[in-house]
């Protein structure tokens, strides 16, 4: 299954969730694979802890399989190559773990030719053939990358493909994630010029809220009264508002509570950090490790 | 001087095996000519050689600059319905002249690849089995691997393979053991020192890859790539089945699980098995070298003990729970 994570806005945290949810697919027993697509600012290799590739690979990544001059993109296996000592060694029953970088260098494309596509085809339709999941990390707002991936999944009606819309729950994200949906040149819209079934391909988005603070949260108890009551009341005109413009409960897979830990360290979130170092909240491992099985369970994703 | 080639092999993404008239069918998707099958002992079907251009540096472990010039021959075969192989090869020979000709001469000698230059055979042997997808020079395993891509993308597969398994790449080079004129003494690539019968190493690398180096007495015949196709066949087997086993979680999962999660095995894979079945009879003592060892017939064979034996006592087990006994 190809799983492919936007946003309309940066600072989503959109790259560091979806890494945390491949690590948790993988260590649920699942082949996994992770595509930087942002090929402006590869990151990824620092997310997963592999300093060779902290910004992007020199010896020849996503961005140069595309421009035809390689045959193979470099793959990292991430339980052998990663720097951190959690995260090296493959834990029993794990899945394999697999990182392919962006280049160091790259930079974003000006346009989507048509053997870019074909070779964009390819390679998602080999990695189905290995991979159960198949996490495509695409660069924040409207890019050349998403609409080839729209454009590969019309051209692949045998392989499933579902896409992840991530936002942060404000006013602002909310507006903007529907606006990438559904707005002039927006997902849906795209996808139709494309090839796709509208009404099908909406099936297949899903939201993910990031960085949410929920009013009823441990961490507020300390608040004011007059506080917390104001909390509550911006909570519930987002829920509002996030209805009206089809982002509400119904349409979204997880949400994935505010985390320090997650704001400044961008990186896997090991059970160690959680359970040893206490660095990290157990609430956020447990909506990552939710996240990692609604994203293949199929009743998760039945038609709104 | 010598051959040199690549096979890569995968499961055909299709939920069930695939009868002959749809081997025929994606098969030829390659090319109007007919597609050659054979029933026994295995269904066996293959499409018509492919031509592949090529004017291109070949890698040499000297990393002296080598340009060939000439024709990749490739085909894509199917065995037993499941499993899918895209192989090409090329015979490297000196150029009989010092530039290159017009493209007729070269399409008249297919799968053959002329050097310019003074080459030396080691050199070209060594750099071809170290040589990864990351250089400049011919890559002959992404040439099969177009051919594969052509036939798993066939509208005629469902594309719901019964589990995932990645592809595996056996590059290969042989050398004829009869000496060439100009032929340097020294070292063979295929025997290591004090080995005896015939010279044939096989190693396992690093991200699936496979080297193959052979020394054929009997000079450069083509029924080394059938032999070739045949080791990646079944060291595929061999690698697909030690992986489902692996993670069948034998020990921690519940025994239906760990059924489950063999069950692929016992459908898809275990019937496959016949090794050297295709092979000229040059070919035979080979395979008897590599049977004794690593023993591939031996790891495979207690490996599918162990399949057979989980899913006996699991079977027990269930049946025991379920009240039976």
């Amino acid at each position: 299954m190809l799983v492919f994570a936007i946003s309309d806005k940066g600072g989503t945290g959109r790259s560091v969730t979806s890494s945390n949810i491949v690590y948790r697919r993988a260590l649920q027993g699942s082949d996994v694979c992770y595509l930087d697509f942002d090929f402006g600012s590869p990151t990824a290799g620092a997310i997963f802890s592999v300093s060779s590739v902290a910004r992007g690979t020199a010896q020849g990544g996503m961005h140069r399989y595309f421009e035809g001059r390689l045959a193979d993109p470099h793959r990292i296996d991430v339980w052998v190559e990663s720097d951190r000592e959690g995260l090296r060694g493959k834990p029993p029953g794990a899945g394999q773990m697999v990182l392919f970088p962006g280049d160091e260098g790259g930079g974003e494309f000006s346009t989507v030719s048509e053997e870019m596509l074909r070779r964009c085809v390819r390679l998602f339709s080999r990695l189905e053939e290995e991979f159960d999941l198949c996490l495509v990390d695409l660069s924040a707002g409207r890019s050349f990358a998403a609409q080839m991936a729209l454009a590969a999944t019309a051209r692949l009606p045998g392989v499933p493909f579902r896409w992840l819309v991530f936002h942060r729950w404000t006013r602002q994200h909310i507006i903007a994630a529907h606006g990438l949906v559904r707005g002039r040149q927006g997902l849906l819209a795209a996808g139709v010029e494309h090839g796709h079934d509208e009404e099908n391909l909406a099936d297949h988005i899903r939201f993910v809220r990031t960085a949410v603070l929920e009013p009823d949260a441990a961490e507020l108890e300390g608040l004011r009264e007059t506080q917390k009551a104001w909390l509550h009341e911006c909570d519930r005109e987002l829920r509002e508002l996030a209805r009206k413009y089809g982002v509400g409960r119904t349409a979204m897979l997880g949400k994935i509570p505010l985390d320090p830990v997650l704001q400044w360290r961008e990186q896997l979130i090991s059970d160690e950090d959680v359970l040893s170092s206490q660095i990290a909240n157990a609430e956020t491992v447990a909506a990552f490790d939710d996240l990692a099985k609604k994203i293949v369970d199929d009743s998760a994703w039945e038609a709104l | 001087m010598l051959l040199m080639g690549e096979v890569r092999t995968g499961l055909l993404q299709n939920s069930g095996e695939i009868p002959e008239s749809l081997c025929q069918a994606v098969l030829g998707l390659l090319s109007g000519e007919r597609v050659r099958v054979s029933r026994r002992p295995i269904m066996y079907a293959v499409s018509p050689d492919q031509l592949t251009g090529v004017d291109c540096r070949l890698a040499s472990a000297s990393r002296a600059r080598v340009r060939g010039v000439g024709t990749v021959l490739s085909r894509a075969s199917v065995t037993g319905g499941r499993v899918l192989q895209g192989s090409s090869h090329i015979r490297v020979v000196r150029a009989g002249s010092d530039h290159r000709l017009s493209w007729s001469h070269y399409l008249a000698r297919p799968g053959v690849v002329e050097v310019f230059g003074k080459v030396r055979v080691p050199d070209l042997v060594e750099g071809f089995a170290e040589s990864g997808a990351w250089n400049d020079c011919l890559d002959l395993g992404s040439v099969s691997e177009r051919f594969m891509d052509a036939v798993q993308g066939s509208p005629l597969l469902d594309r719901k393979a019964p589990f995932k398994s990645a592809r595996t790449r056996l590059r290969w080079v042989a050398v004829s053991a009869e000496r060439e004129p100009g032929h340097e003494p020294g070292h063979e690539p295929g025997h290591e020192p004090g080995q005896e019968g015939p010279g044939i190493r096989f190693v396992l690398g690093r991200d699936r890859v496979r080297t193959l180096r052979l020394v054929l007495p009997g000079g450069l015949t083509p029924g080394v790539v059938d032999f070739c196709e045949d080791l990646a066949l079944h060291d595929w087997l061999l690698t697909t089945l030690q992986v489902i086993f692996e993670r069948a979680g034998v020990g921690t999962a519940t025994r239906a699980e760990v059924t489950a999660r063999l069950a692929p095995a016992v459908d898809h894979l275990l019937h496959l098995w016949m090794p050297a079945a295709r092979l000229d009879d040059e070919f035979t003592p080979f395979w008897e070298r590599l049977e004794r060892r690593p023993g591939f017939s031996r790891q495979w064979l207690s490996l599918v003990a162990r399949v057979r034996d989980q899913i006996a006592v699991n079977t027990l087990a269930l049946l025991r729970e379920a009240g039976g006994w």
